[in-house]
């Protein structure tokens, strides 16, 4: 099987040769190339070439499409700071008031290029891998969105005491995200994974999840010309679980590595693919044999399930990482074997 | 019920409104001059320890905790009430985000919560080199610097501030405390930046602060 047939065949709870192995290896490839992270970042053959060096290195069965939420907002308008091994952050958010969204145009998907280097990294690497190795794109669900053009400060503070101004934003937000993710479609992503900041139980609370997220969501999802793959944002997910099932468009769910996947598979049913591994941060300080004993560990308790998938949770896997314990992780679903054979 | 677990509710469900009124109609009664000592600090304290000890808090329901509390301090300062009278002033202490981080919010949310404990709170900003926060703590006579960063690479910055501490020979006379969001996922960062010590929320900032300024004090009678 290769790694498109291994995911497909996950998707549809089919046998596997092993299971599937997908951690989120989006900024290791510039480690792997020696490229500058501003030209990473901005230069779509530069990070097309770090993809390739990802696959021929730890062979993952998912390649990641660039995973950098802050050129989301500099697009908006929203100065970058860019660092040397890390993704480039929000230096300055574009506005600071409700009231500026009036004079905010958003971006064009099509013409902007901040964007068009997500979509072209996409096509570049679906041109090379397409039949082989599935593209995932990964970007924030919508309400995120403004959270990168105002900052997480003024969007929360207007979530919470202004409704009807937190509306207005995202309505000028949903035609864009929808118009954007949809070109991602349309350029080779197989997947969108989407953190969920503002449906996470760190953020928010379930009452804001029923009443402003996840209607957005059951909006915007229902218009996507592919499928979705919810994402943990890096924190726990499961006491917000419950709140995001049958959602249009959702495959799958990626859980943190803190969350139960024996019980998130029950709030989410058979048909769901989860993903659970291992956090992308702590996992640079494990020695290879942790790496093992956990995944070995996660695997084992999964053995039944036909619908899961080996990961990372959060974002990046972090830069100081060491190379042998992102082998390790494909080499003990090797070693493990085949899935409902 | 009482007034703590009435305001308690409030924050829980998110409804600042509510939570002010909650404490207007106490103050009337009681006076303005207790509200802080008698309803907020004890509110505070109990959210911060059962309630964040338990991990089950959202962002919104902290935010709305120092949203309720900045009201609380802007209406006594609006009255000319002395918030000393309730609180001996604590500190001077220093706070920032460490160099190339713009992660406001947390280290916003800190300031508030220990403004609220008395403190006297001095507020860099984003962005501030290690040099910076070690002047400023001599300048001021601060004994606590509270170093805020919410991604890995930021945080990894705070060393400096570790180096520029021990190279004035400012050991254990400066405490460092460092926080926000990657110091909650990864628990042997505290050590490796050389912090002394942290809190996984802003209500237990002003606890954390308590003690690493009795250790500066101890440290100095023991020199
Ligand atoms: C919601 C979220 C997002 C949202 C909004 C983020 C924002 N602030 O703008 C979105 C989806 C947009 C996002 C984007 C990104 N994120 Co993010 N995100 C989170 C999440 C879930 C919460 C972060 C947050 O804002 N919390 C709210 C703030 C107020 O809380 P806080 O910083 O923790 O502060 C509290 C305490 O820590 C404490 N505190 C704060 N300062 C101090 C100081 C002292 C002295 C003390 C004692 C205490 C203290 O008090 C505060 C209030 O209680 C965390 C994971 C997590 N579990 O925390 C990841 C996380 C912070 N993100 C992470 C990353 C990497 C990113 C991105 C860089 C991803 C990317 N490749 O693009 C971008 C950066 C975008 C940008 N802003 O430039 C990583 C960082 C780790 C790392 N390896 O570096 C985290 C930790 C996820 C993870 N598990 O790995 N993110």
């Amino acid at each position: 099987m290769n790694s498109t047939d291994r995911i497909m065949a996950t998707l549809t709870g089919k046998p596997l040769d092993r299971r599937a192995v997908a951690p989120v290896l989006s900024l290791y490839g510039a480690r792997l190339t020696g490229c500058p992270l501003d030209q990473y970042y901005t230069d779509p053959a530069a990070y097309a070439r770090g993809q390739s060096a990802v696959r021929e290195t730890f062979r993952p069965d998912v390649l990641c499409a660039p995973l950098a939420f802050a050129s989301i907002g500099a697009a908006f308008g929203s100065e970058l700071v860019f660092i040397d091994t890390d993704v480039p952050n929000i230096r300055r958010p574009a506005v600071q008031t409700v009231e500026d969204w009036n004079l905010l145009v958003p971006p064009d998907p099509d013409t902007d290029p901040r964007l068009l280097y997500f979509r072209e990294s996409i096509r570049l690497m679906a041109a090379e891998h397409r039949d082989q190795v599935p593209i995932s794109m990964v970007i924030p669900i919508p309400a995120d969105i403004p959270g990168l053009v105002m900052g997480l400060e003024a969007w929360l503070e207007t979530v919470l005491f202004d409704p009807a101004g937190a509306q207005l934003v995202m309505e000028k937000v949903i035609p864009f995200y929808v118009q954007l993710v949809n070109g991602f479609f349309a350029a080779g992503a197989k997947f969108v994974a989407m953190p969920c900041g503002f449906a996470s139980p760190t953020i928010v609370t379930r009452d804001i999840v029923s009443t402003f997220t996840r209607p957005i969501l059951d909006r915007v999802l229902s218009q996507l010309h592919g499928p979705v793959i919810l994402h943990n944002v890096g924190a726990p997910l499961l006491a917000h679980l419950d709140l995001l099932t049958g959602l249009p468009s959702v495959v799958g769910v990626i859980m943190d590595q803190r969350d139960d996947l024996a019980r998130a598979r029950l709030v989410v049913g058979p048909d769901i693919v989860l993903f659970g591994g291992l956090d992308c941060s702590t996992i640079s300080q494990m020695t290879v044999s942790d790496v093992e004993n956990r995944c070995r560990a996660i695997l084992e308790e999964r053995r039944q399930d036909p619908r899961f998938v080996l990961g990372t949770s959060g974002p990046d896997v972090v830069w100081n990482t060491p190379p042998e314990n992102i082998h390790a992780m494909l080499k003990t679903a090797e070693s493990i074997g085949s899935v409902g054979v | 019920m009482t007034i703590q677990q009435s305001l308690i509710e409030k924050i829980r469900l998110a409804d600042r409104q509510g939570a002010n009124a909650l404490l207007d109609a106490w103050a009337t009664e009681h006076g303005y001059e207790r509200l802080i000592s008698d309803v907020l600090d004890p509110t505070l304290l109990l959210i911060g320890e059962k309630w964040c000890a338990s991990g089950a808090m959202t962002l919104a329901q902290v935010y709305i905790a120092a949203k309720v509390t900045e009201d609380v301090l802007n209406k006594i300062i609006s009255m000319r009430i002395n918030p000393s009278e309730s609180h001996p002033p604590k500190g001077p202490v220093v706070i920032g985000n460490i160099e190339e981080d713009f992660h406001a919010l947390g280290r916003r949310m800190v300031g508030t919560f220990l403004r609220a404990e008395g403190w006297i709170v001095h507020d860099l900003g984003n962005d501030v080199p290690a040099t910076v926060f070690v002047d400023k703590a001599l300048e001021v006579g601060a004994r606590v610097i509270g170093v805020s960063a919410m991604i890995m690479t930021t945080a990894l910055n705070i060393k400096m501030v570790r180096q520029e501490i021990d190279s004035r020979g400012l050991t254990g006379r400066i405490q460092l405390a460092v926080g926000g969001a990657v110091f909650c996922v990864s628990p042997g960062l505290v050590g490796e930046v050389g912090g002394d010590g942290t809190a996984a929320n802003a209500l237990a900032v002003p606890d954390l602060f308590n003690r690493l300024w009795r250790q500066s004090v101890e440290k100095e009678a023991g020199a």
